[in-house]
């Protein structure tokens, strides 16, 4: 390639990355994932909920914030030993779940998410499993992402003030406005408790500060230069993180892969077998039993897991076998789910694998999702409004069948930089 | 991809139109961004890789980073899959109403996990990984004799003495628990019955972690501990908690 063909290519890498927040059905897809799979988690607990993060539960309070005291993790959790503080966390991290799922407020809720996620799992880590793990990551790579682009209600609420918002300026966010200060007044008293640390404080109150910069120039200066400005930031930063979260998913089976090449039960074919007779790992016991009796399926499973982990990387360079690994994938955990009793780790594992689907199969499942609920709506009472469905994309997408893994975004991307975004969507 | 690219280049809005300020600005983000995730990412691969030259040397720097926040371990089932039923028993001494001391017999704790666990689609992280990853980090804490290494040693003494007192019931039901002793079942589980030399006349010279011919139960068992009222977690179950102290 010649130097100016180089320097062509590059310009043109700059110009996506920082004119397009890529991938916006994968970050979707993730942000719906992981918050589906905390919130069923914590509904699943709630009646162990006091157990597992309370207060008085085997891990006591004083015992977590002697280990905390050490390593300085972050939980709120730690900032009173009450237990109507614990029950107002837990609540807040089911709700903040809640509005992820839906895409409300995503800027905001996303990090509400987080500090749920981080609160609780913090405040007991030796509760945790990988599923955790993952959710505990994921929490913090998705505040990164511009994660409600599609599929959310921001981007129904963008869609439907698009037509009359045209030229003049974007319309008031009573609701944004009001959010924003709610958070700034809890996060004044956050920083007045002892037990923020000032790499935390300076994390929330920066994001706090640059929503109300996006506010003022978006209602100020909507064609301003510092707008387009911020807008670039804001891709650049989305960009980088879908990155990091599909870097995660390589690394993590990049690890459990070449780690199990140097086992001597998953070189003997065997490994399976192990956790189909461990009590922890079996409620199905016959179901264990019938799958475990087969040396042939046993050596294949064992085989297969160890080939698809290590080979999963290689093959994002080519779209079509990296699909079929996709599939396997999932289908594995899906299993897993219900063989060894793992249903919220297997979810969050298929919420990870999720950001590498293809743009073709997440638009044709949302057209599936779409037709269900408009059905569902006609039938109901009342039912039948007008522009409803936070399923629905912007236009001009269908047919664009070309975009994977967040490498290709679809073409309409570009989009939601001419629509002045809200306060904190 | 023809026409994505086209859009690319076409909007007048990208970096090319915009002013030098705006452009040195969005490059020195650019900037930033590439930096910060390049390193995120080469530390946490650090983390996560096999101890090597470059990790050994930085161990610092990398364990600085991660810790708390970005640790993880994804060796899962790996680099061999866990070959044994590791089940945590407990029994304790108790005072009766008349003053009489007695021990209980051992209470196998995680018989009722797996029980729990049994036929269930939504098994609960109280009986998946409480009990289980206790015993781990009071292993990981303690030496070969039992003794605390280290402050964590403490701390996963006191969470399994609390674990057992919220579950150990109903076997001290209407007594007072004075005492409480610990020990661990470990029971290997056999090989396949179709692996090669799994009839123990050949292919077993590879197997270095783990001895196919013990299929037999090895005990751990702790000291007795005594536990005060404090030990008792305020969320045993009914019937399960313990009633700590008294005469």
């Amino acid at each position: 390639m010649s130097l100016t063909g180089i320097r062509a290519a590059l310009a043109r890498g700059v110009e996506r990355v920082t004119g397009t927040a890529l991938g916006p059905y994968q970050a979707a897809v993730v942000r719906i994932g992981f918050s589906f799979t905390w919130l069923g988690f914590l509904l699943r607990e709630w009646p162990h909920r006091r157990e597992l993060y309370g207060p008085d539960g085997p891990w006591s309070w004083a015992m977590a914030r002697q280990l905390i005291s050490g390593n300085g993790a972050f939980t709120t959790l730690m900032w009173s030993d009450g237990t109507l503080w614990f029950e107002c966390v837990y609540l807040l991290s089911v709700i903040s779940s809640v509005l992820l799922l839906l895409g409300w407020r995503t800027r905001a809720s996303s990090v509400l998410f987080m500090v749920g996620v981080l609160s609780l799992q913090n405040r007991s880590v030796f509760m945790g499993d990988g599923g955790d793990n993952v959710v505990h990551l994921m929490a913090m790579y998705l505040v990164l992402t511009r994660c409600a682009r599609v599929w959310s209600l921001d981007a129904r609420r963008a869609r439907r003030r698009a037509p009359a918002g045209g030229g003049a300026a974007p319309p008031r966010d009573v609701t944004g406005v009001a959010l924003w200060a709610l958070l700034g007044a809890a996060l004044v008293v956050a920083t007045l408790v002892p037990g923020v640390s000032p790499g935390w404080a300076a994390v929330f109150w920066g994001l706090w500060l640059v929503q109300a910069l996006w506010w003022a120039v978006c209602r100020h200066a909507p064609r301003g230069e510092l707008r387009t400005v911020l807008d670039m930031t804001g891709n650049l930063v989305h960009n980088a993180g879908l990155f990091v979260i599909m870097a995660e998913v390589c690394l993590i089976y990049a690890t459990a892969g070449w780690y199990k090449v140097q086992g001597s039960r998953w070189q003997d074919g065997t490994a399976l077998h192990y956790p189909l007779h461990l009590d922890y790992f079996t409620p199905w016991p016959a179901l264990s039993e019938v799958l475990g009796s087969s040396g042939l399926l046993v050596t294949a499973i064992t085989y297969g897991t160890v080939i698809v982990q290590v080979a999963f990387p290689f093959t994002l360079v080519n779209r079509r076998v990296k699909n079929v690994l996709l599939a396997v994938m999932m289908t594995e955990h899906l299993a897993i789910s219900v063989v060894l009793g793992l249903p919220f780790f297997s979810l969050a594992m298929i919420a990870a694998d999720a950001v590498f689907l293809p743009t073709v199969f997440l638009l044709a499942t949302g057209r599936i999702a779409g037709g269900a609920t408009a059905r569902l709506r006609a039938r109901l009472p009342g039912g039948g409004r007008r522009g409803g469905g936070d399923d629905g994309h912007p236009r001009g997408e269908d047919g664009d069948g070309h975009g994977d893994g967040g490498r290709d975004g679809p073409p309409a991307g570009d989009g939601g930089r001419r629509e002045p975004r809200t306060l904190v969507g | 991809m023809e026409h994505t690219e086209q859009r690319g280049t076409a909007p007048p809005a990208g970096v090319g139109a915009l002013s030098l300020p705006a452009r040195v600005a969005v490059a020195v983000v650019l900037g930033i961004v590439t930096v910060a995730a390049l390193a995120h990412l080469t530390l946490v691969f650090l983390h996560v890789a096999p101890e090597n030259a470059v990790s050994a040397r930085h161990r610092e720097v990398v364990s600085g980073y991660v810790y708390p926040e970005f640790e993880q371990n994804w060796k899962l089932f790996a680099p061999n899959p866990l070959q044994q039923n590791v089940a945590v028993q407990a029994r304790a001494e108790v005072v009766a109403r008349d003053g009489g001391v007695t021990v209980t017999a051992w209470t196998n704790l995680t018989a009722r996990d797996a029980e729990a666990i049994r036929h269930n689609l939504f098994p609960s992280h109280v009986n998946q990984n409480e009990l289980r990853r206790a015993w781990d980090f009071f292993t990981g804490s303690h030496d070969e004799r039992d003794r605390p290494q280290g402050p964590r040693g403490a701390l996963s003494e006191e969470y399994l003495r609390r674990i057992v007192l919220s579950r150990i019931g109903p076997e001290t039901a209407s007594t007072r628990v004075r005492k409480i002793q610990v020990r661990s079942a470990v029971t290997p589980v056999p090989p396949p019955v179709w692996a090669p030399g799994a009839d123990g006349t050949s292919g077993s010279g590879d197997r270095t972690d783990g001895d196919r011919s013990a299929t037999g139960t090895t005990y751990r068992t702790l000291p007795w501990w005594k536990v005060t009222p404090g030990d008792v977690p305020g969320t045993g179950g009914a019937g399960r908690a313990a009633v700590v102290g008294g005469p």
